[in-house]
């Protein structure tokens, strides 16, 4: 503000004085311009980035969108044909879609009641926090790996550990990953295993929560489940909504486990979204066709949140709106 | 105002500033990065040109690959190759990601049938044929129909590494304690049912591998005289939908049998080592001529015999196929060197002693000859079976189409359904129909 301030000044400086005194004006301009220019200097690398690596390539998939464009061949203009074939002509997105919705649907509601409870358990405990804090978290810093993946297929597999250990207490065993019944379900406890970082926003919520309410509320009698419902919780709304977001864009945008655990098998029962248009960019060289499904995609994450931040006055509290 | 226009020049020299930089340093993506020292001479005479290669294959390939590149780097000190390799899983997504970025390797393992057709049908690989017309890829002594199987419209895009058939692998050891006899070169589907349901039955492991649909429909269909795809690659190349039906219903009833495994066992295979053959948990398998290595590998004291598959019709379904195939991609800026590294794969014979028939028997018969004496048990019933093969085959099929993969992607997940049960095997050869007829129509 204040630097626009001292521009305007200067400006009128210029406009009113004569030749001679701008040359003597000149030199501070100069510095400024030069402030200026170092200040864009050292944010260029993210202004370059964004426009090199984000801007530029969601423009250019858009535009690939209305395309046919096929790796190495050209792209010609097809208006809305890729939308409409998607819809109305192409079984395997719908079950792709089909299959997304589930696994969303399930899987994000199951990691944030997961890490809220694991949060509220950490709340609680007094001794070696920060050993608890780092075991509990550790999943979620690997979770993206690949190697978490192939582990989870060790794990699930035949031969796997499950199965031994159901094998030694003389309970029958499963193909885990094998039955299109409950490849998915491992998927979705692979996404609610991976709690560490929505656990640790929780648990800074927990925090910020003033024991004096607890203290109020005991003294009134209000119970251990009483106090969760009337007094957590609804302090705990905000950092809820945040993390009910973050993990809808993510639970929508889940590519890596399906594509290394299942590869979207057995009869397509794991082909998440991603998952299906990585194949098809990338296995049947559909480019265009895969730029409007990744539209589709933004559009179905924008819905979505829309809808959480509009119905977010019902039943998000914010203690300064008192 | 003013002052906004300069800052934004500013800004704009600044990502043209970039731009060049990262294109600058595109272009010598040749060089490796922690070269510079070489860079500097780079318009010298001796200067050190990096090829990359790539590869798919089991771990006993990617052993021999590094030593024969090592073999030729000590022969061409000019050059040096950077090798990446995977399992075939997972291989052509890799290499689709990277002809996206325009940034394929110089010397590419390629597939015959839909890959190769993909990738000439997306105009990604350099025509060869000059290379071989000036010598710099000697193929003298390699008949015509080997030199055809690399070829799409006319161009010379892939050099055949070896040749390479369908095999029938079966363990001779769970044959006699099942006290079947092995299997005859005129054996039949019935044989080949019969033979696993009582190895099954003895062995309580199983007595075949479920068939993989993508290879061995397509010979399922040969050997009654049709092809998978049609002449001009627009339809399927059979009108009865009965052929496959027989074919899901054969293979669901060994399921049901318990003679081979459904597909919960078949999804836990992760590379041909893993195989149920090579860990001695089934007595057949159909498979490639060259993992006759990987496939003895795990389990060396097993008496792992081959045999053509069941007919009738064999010598009508079996065929000749190039194992694997040496491209070039049209990106590469070495092209020169690359084929170099291809002439010394295809004639020297250092190679094949190296790799033995992992990438296929030797195309030239005078390696064949020098290489007979020196032959390990394993390649030496490679190389006698392709000699069998060769007289009793017909020629391969050349007719697939560019979305052929897609095709037969929907072939395996509808084999699966019928598996499951999710699907009748008549449904399931009518849904396979239509979905392919959408695919190639579109």
């Amino acid at each position: 503000m204040e630097i626009e301030k001292n521009r305007q000044v200067e400006t009128e400086e210029v406009i009113s004085n004569k030749p001679a005194q701008i040359r003597i004006l000149r030199p501070k301009k100069k510095n400024k311009d030069f402030q200026n220019g170092v200040g864009y200097l050292f944010v260029s690398p993210f202004i370059i980035g964004f426009f090199a690596f984000t801007i530029f390539p969601m423009l250019f998939s858009l535009y690939l969108s209305f395309t046919d464009y096929e790796m190495g061949g050209t792209a010609t203009w097809v208006g809305l044909d890729n939308y409409i074939r998607m819809f109305t002509n192409d079984p395997l997105y719908l079950d792709a879609l089909n299959v997304t919705f589930f696994y969303a649907g399930v899987a994000v509601p199951f990691r944030l009641v997961f890490s809220l409870l694991v949060a509220l358990a950490l709340n609680k405990v007094v001794e070696m926090v920060g050993f608890y804090r780092t075991m509990l978290y550790l999943p979620s810093v690997v979770g993206g790996s690949i190697a978490i993946s192939i582990m989870w297929r060790q794990l699930f597999g035949n031969d796997g550990a499950l199965n031994s250990l159901l094998a030694a207490v003389g309970l029958p065993t499963h193909s885990w990953l094998g039955d299109p019944n409950t490849a998915i379900w491992t998927l979705i406890l692979l996404y609610g295993w991976q709690f560490g970082s929505s656990m640790l926003i929780f648990l800074a919520g927990l925090r910020n929560i003033p024991k004096m309410y607890y203290e109020a509320s005991s003294i009134d009698g209000a119970g251990r489940l009483k106090q969760f419902f009337s007094i957590t919780l609804p302090m705990l709304t905000p950092v809820i909504l945040f993390n009910l977001i973050m993990q809808v864009i993510n639970g929508f945008m889940a590519f890596t486990p399906s594509f290394v655990v299942t590869n979207g098998g057995p009869m397509n029962s794991t082909m998440l979204y991603v998952l299906y248009m990585y194949q098809r960019a990338f296995r049947y060289f559909d480019m265009g066709y895969a730029s409007a499904m990744a539209w589709v995609m933004l559009v179905i994450i924008a819905i979505f949140t829309a809808i959480i931040f509009k119905s977010s006055p019902h039943w998000v509290h914010y203690e300064s709106e008192k | 105002m003013f002052h906004l226009k300069k800052s934004l020049a500013f800004l704009l020299v600044m990502m043209m500033l970039a731009l060049t930089a990262c294109s600058g340093s595109s272009d010598t993506t040749g060089e490796p990065s922690g070269d510079s020292g070489k860079d500097s001479s780079k318009d010298s005479e001796d200067s050190v040109v990096t090829l990359r290669m790539s590869w798919w294959g089991s771990q006993s390939r990617h052993d021999q690959t590094k030593q024969i590149i090592d073999l030729f780097e000590k022969e061409n000190p000019n050059i040096k190759i950077e090798p990446s390799f995977t399992g075939f899983d997972g291989y052509f997504d890799k290499m689709a990601a990277e002809a996206a970025g325009n940034n394929l390797p110089d010397i590419m393992q390629q597939n015959f049938g839909e890959y190769l057709n993909q990738y000439a049908d997306k105009d990604l690989l350099e025509d060869l044929t000059p290379f071989v017309e000036n010598g710099t890829i000697n193929m003298d002594g390699v008949s015509d129909t080997v030199m055809q199987s690399g070829t799409q419209g006319g161009k010379l895009l892939g050099i055949p590494t070896g040749t390479n058939s369908l095999v029938a692998f079966y363990n001779q050891d769970m044959f006699d304690e099942a006290g079947v006899s092995a299997p005859a070169d005129d054996w039949t589907w019935d044989d080949y049912a019969k033979a696993s349901e009582e190895i099954a039955a003895a062995t309580g492991k199983f007595g075949a591998r479920l068939m993989e649909p993508k290879n061995l429909i397509e010979y399922f269909l040969r050997t009654q005289g049709y092809k998978m795809f049609n002449e001009d690659g627009t339809g399927l190349g059979y009108d009865d939908d009965q052929l496959l039906v027989d074919y899901f219903n054969m293979n669901k009833e060994l399921v049901e049998k318990k003679a081979v495994p459904a597909y919960d066992v078949i999804q836990q295979i992760k590379g041909v080592e893993d195989e149920l053959i090579a860990r001695g948990d089934a007595a057949i398998d159909f498979r490639w001529s060259n993992q006759a290595t990987a496939v003895t590998a795990t389990i060396p004291d097993a008496n792992i015999q081959m045999q053509v598959l069941p007919g009738p019709g064999n010598d009508k379904g079996m065929y000749l196929k190039p194992a694997m195939l040496w491209s070039i991609p049209k990106s590469s800026e070495h092209k020169e060197e690359a084929a170099k590294f291809i002439n010394f794969f295809i004639n020297n014979i250092e190679v094949y002693k190296i790799a033995g028939s992992d990438r296929g028997v030797p195309l030239k018969q005078e390696i064949r000859d020098e290489l007979a004496p020196n032959l390990t048990e394993t390649d030496k019933k490679v190389f006698d079976y392709i000699t069998k093969v060769t007289e009793n085959s017909s020629p391969i099929d050349d007719n697939y189409p560019a979305a052929a993969s897609e095709v037969l992607d929907r072939l395996a997940t509808i084999d699966e359904q019928v598996i499951y049960g999710q699907l009748s095997p008549e449904e399931g050869a009518k849904q396979f129909r239509q979905e392919a007829e959408s695919i190639l129509g579109n």
